[in-house]
């Protein structure tokens, strides 16, 4: 080993742990965002913060494949969502077949209709609906659909950035965003109706 | 009219995500601004995305950071 060699390993090594340790610290700034958006990716508080902590370990010991400079929150994502498609798989939860004959007005007629009122106001028809609604109807949607509602509504991520996170095409993107949307409100129509 | 707004249902999510190009947006919102039916469509999609990402907000429990935090490479 010459020399200049010798030297130049413990400077090496002294510029990997600073970026290491940069690398860190940015991801853990990142976690609230993280969070708000794995928490929204399965049902419970619990399932979030187990995926959080799975995502994080994996993210810290990977994080030589991320590349400065590029978006880490859609990196973390990444991983992320994956391991949680890898959890949903192992579930061998069965596609869900929805009919959705009904239009997007439906969700927008029956709220109206409920307020018995033909011309009210667009906001003020939603308050109809509780946040528990909204949530448990979010939860409803089969997660192929909710996770891109959830990274382009509550993310705001791009339609790029969505179909780089799932590994899937940006026309798949917007069908899935399409149709997850028409279930969604299907199933905040339903909550509507149980009021 | 309904059956005259295929138009408008095809841009309408792209529109409200911010997907369209300039001139596709321009297109779009000369659409809304001539249609009472669309435009009164759109607020009311418009607010149903902004209600559920309200509805759906729950902060970082704050012993989960400092869990992530402990999962750091040692020094």
């Amino acid at each position: 080993m010459s020399e200049i060699t010798r030297d130049s390993e413990p400077r090496r090594l002294a510029a990997e742990a600073r970026d290491r340790v940069r690398f860190e610290e940015e991801a853990l700034d990142l976690a609230d965002q993280v969070y708000r958006v794995a928490r929204r990716l399965v049902s419970t508080r619990e399932e979030a913060e187990d995926l959080m902590q799975e995502a994080y370990a994996r993210a810290f010991r990977s994080w030589r494949s991320y590349t400065p400079g590029t978006n880490l929150r859609a990196w973390l994502l990444r991983i992320l969502t994956n391991l949680n498609i890898d959890r949903a798989r192992r579930r061998q939860r069965a596609p869900l077949e929805q009919p959705l004959e009904e239009g997007d007005y439906f969700l927008y007629n029956k709220l109206e209709q409920a307020s018995r009122d033909g011309n009210v106001d667009e906001e003020r028809v939603l308050e109809r609906l509780s946040q528990d609604d909204v949530v448990g109807a979010l939860s409803a949607v089969p997660h192929d659909f909710r996770d891109v509602i959830v990274l382009v509504d509550i993310g705001d991520f791009t339609y790029a950035d969505a179909a780089q996170i799932l590994d899937i095409p940006i026309g798949t993107v917007m069908s899935r965003l399409h149709r997850g949307r028409r279930i969604l409100k299907g199933e905040l129509a339903d909550r509507v109706g149980e009021a | 009219m309904e059956d005259l707004c295929e138009k408008c249902e095809e841009i309408m999510q792209p529109y409200l995500d911010r997907e369209l190009s300039d001139e596709e947006r321009r297109e779009a919102e000369q659409h809304l601004a001539g249609c009472g039916f669309c435009a009164r469509r759109y607020r009311f999609e418009d607010s149903l995305r902004k209600f559920v990402r309200k509805c759906c907000e729950e902060p970082m429990p704050a012993e989960l950071k400092a869990k992530l935090a402990a999962l750091r490479t040692p020094l």
